[in-house]
């Protein structure tokens, strides 16, 4: 009941018509930023931050919420037109989401994204709210030893993912790492693979990878396929779901979202690995769990549900805690430090109009979200009715747009060049590029959290298998390394 | 003479990568004050993992649905393009490639606008595009209203250029 009036305190707060107002711009503003190829949440928000200078505390943070959620719904849509991810926690969509419009479903993947996203949005809401403290409570006891277990199990997951080679998975995923650990060493000031470029020193941004290996070997490999159109306007489809379909997707979604909102809650795994665990589960669970990756529609739902269910998880540590959970949240945090607002656990107590008008502008941001993109969606897809030359060289203006906007650096336009041509060669002889994108966003995070854990037990490495939620993480990480290996054996044993 | 598969050939490439690698941590400087774990730690285990993974990978068979592929991927191009001159798909990648390289160099000197017009039109031309007309209008109006927007609207600097506003 005190949840109950406290959400309406809440309303009364977000139904102000000055911030429906910050809500409709935040929602509008990142669905656009989103979509653009390389400019994702993180910029969009360091974008918006000057904007919310004048602003009071709540009104900021409304517009602040408003755009993360757009920025994630955004990215999914140039996942599933483009293949171009502009986002990390929309590459799983892009797997099933790509080849839906590849066979003139596009609409529909679209569809499938918004109310995926909607549902996720909404359930992570009502988590937040409700049991925000507890699960608070479990993430404070994970210490760094756990973290990394943790972060161990996402990348296995995500290599387990690929269908192709189990090895090829892993090396995509050590080159991630090893790409992410270029520069300066931050706990010692060491310079680590820069070659003495002064441009290496604050390492190698996630966008000039990400952008490389995914949208610039996207534009490369269609021109090496040849000359296909990517898509005939009438092959779209519908936008409508039937009933089979709705059905179908309810269950995923529904696991999903609450996967996602578990993992937004934890510091570090935020809507990436939220998404490609909701992925890799829906893939484990479905009867035709082989056709993802081929345009299965549960397979768009289930990462789109646990991303966005996540961007509400990551708000648990962000505002009770004072703890950010993912680079996005700590550009979030640095927004609330500016405003002169400290994020803890006297938050709720000291400044109620901020916490809780930021949770009731979720659910007016999430209706915005839903009203604002479904009918939107026609005129989105059309892009896909341009020609492929065309199409192509537009690709290739905007990604190269994204990453000259992150440093104004000629340097990160030739990486760009270099990483799209490492993505086409891997994507020629079937290496993974999801692995790698995902080294490169945990490796940092990754060493960190082992060095930490290490100075704890004075380099006894034990501490890993000591404590027993970092030994189930790490065995469940096996384990599903395991599993596609044995699965193999099986089927060669049979087919002898 | 010994014939490496493609998988071999990436795997050598990959061992000598992560020999060089492994070389480059054992020159990584150590911490003037002991700690447990230094800055050179992780990326051993990297490398020694790239490593081992290499192995595996020179010995691991090339999988048939790869070889499939690449046939299917034949098959399109052959189906498609001419393969002469610059519709040739390698030479393409290739002008694409050199479009980056020329932008990364040129948009300082010529500014946003017309290093992005240029290249855009360019590309789209280069990539099979004949409508002059409709190129120019798309490109330029697509590359204004992004400037509009990132410079006016989001207060992002891009550089002005020849075009001085």
């Amino acid at each position: 009941m005190e949840a109950l009036n406290n959400l309406m305190y809440g309303f009364s707060i977000a139904l102000d018509p000055i911030n429906l107002m910050y809500v409709f711009i935040g929602v509008f503003a990142g669905t656009i930023i989103g979509m653009l190829p390389g400019l994702g949440p993180m910029s969009a928000l360091a974008l918006m931050i000057p904007i919310t200078f004048n602003l009071n505390p709540a009104t900021g943070l409304i517009l602040m919420a408003g755009v993360y959620y757009g920025a994630i719904f955004g990215g999914s849509t140039s996942s599933i037109l483009l293949n171009a991810p502009g986002v990390a926690g929309t590459v799983a969509t892009s797997f099933d989401g790509y080849p839906m419009a590849q066979k003139g479903m596009a609409g529909k993947a679209l569809a499938i994204a918004a109310y995926a996203s909607f549902v996720g949005g909404t359930i992570s809401i009502i988590g937040l709210m409700f049991i925000a403290p507890l699960l608070s409570k479990v993430a404070v006891s994970f210490g760094p030893a756990e973290y990394f277990a943790l972060m161990v199990l996402g990348l296995t997951a995500v290599v387990s993912l690929s269908d192709k080679s189990l090895v090829k998975g892993l090396i995509a995923a050590i080159v991630g790492m090893m790409i992410s650990i270029v520069g300066m060493d931050l706990q010692t000031g060491t310079e680590r693979y820069t070659f003495g470029s002064i441009e290496m020193l604050d390492g190698i941004n996630f966008l000039v990878v990400a952008l490389g290996i995914f949208a610039l070997a996207e534009v490369f490999y269609m021109l090496l396929r040849g000359g296909k159109k990517v898509q005939k306007r009438n092959e779209i489809g519908s936008l409508k779901l039937s009933m089979s379909e709705v059905k179908e997707m309810a269950a995923p979604v529904a696991r999903s979202s609450v996967l996602g909102f578990f993992t937004g809650v934890l510091p570090g795994a935020g809507a990436t690995i939220g998404s490609f665990l909701g992925y890799s589960m829906e893939k484990r669970l479905a009867k035709d769990g082989d056709t993802f990756g081929k345009g299965n529609i549960k397979g768009v739902a289930a990462p789109e549900s646990a991303n966005n269910a996540a961007c509400g998880g990551s708000f648990v540590p962000l505002l009770t805690l004072g703890v950010p959970g993912s680079g996005t949240t700590a550009v979030l945090l640095g927004a609330l430090l500016v405003m002169g607002v400290t994020p803890g656990p006297m938050m709720i107590e000291q400044r109620p109009d901020v916490f809780w008008g930021v949770i009731a502008s979720m659910y007016v941001g999430n209706i915005f979200l839903l009203v604002l993109n479904l009918p939107l969606i026609p005129y989105i897809a059309r892009i896909l009715d341009a020609p492929r030359a065309l199409l192509l060289s537009l690709i290739l203006i905007f990604c190269m747009v994204g990453v000259y906007g992150l440093n104004f650096s000629s340097f990160d336009l030739v990486l760009l060049l270099v990483f799209g041509l490492i993505g086409l060669v891997m994507r020629l002889n079937g290496f993974p590029a999801a692995p790698l994108i995902l080294g490169l966003i945990l490796g940092a995070l990754m060493e960190e959290s082992m060095r930490r854990a290490l100075q704890i037990s004075g380099g006894d490495w034990s501490i890993f298998i000591d404590k027993p939620i970092s030994l189930v993480l790490l065995l469940i990480a096996l384990l599903s390394l395991g599993l596609p290996v044995v699965k193999k054996m099986i089927q060669k044993s049979r087919s002898a | 003479m010994l014939r490496l598969n493609i998988n071999q050939l990436l795997a050598v490439i990959l061992f000598v990568s992560s020999l060089g690698y492994l070389w480059m941590a054992f020159q990584i400087p150590v911490f003037p004050i002991p700690r447990p774990v230094d800055s050179d730690a992780f990326p051993k285990m990297l490398g020694l993992c790239l490593l081992i993974l290499s192995v595996f990978l020179f010995l691991e068979k090339v999988p048939a649905n790869v070889a499939e592929d690449k046939t299917s991927k034949e098959a399109d191009v052959a189906d498609d393009l001419p393969q002469t001159g610059i519709m040739n798909p390698k030479m393409q990648v290739l002008g694409a490639s050199v479009g980056v390289l020329a932008y990364a160099f040129l948009i300082k000197p010529l500014g946003f606008l017309a290093a992005s017009i240029i290249l855009g039109v360019g590309l789209a031309y280069w990539f099979g595009y004949r409508n002059h007309v409709v190129n120019f209008v798309t490109v330029g109006s697509i590359v204004l209203s992004l400037y509009l927007l990132l410079s006016k609207v989001l207060g992002i600097y891009l550089p002005q250029g020849i075009i001085p506003f």
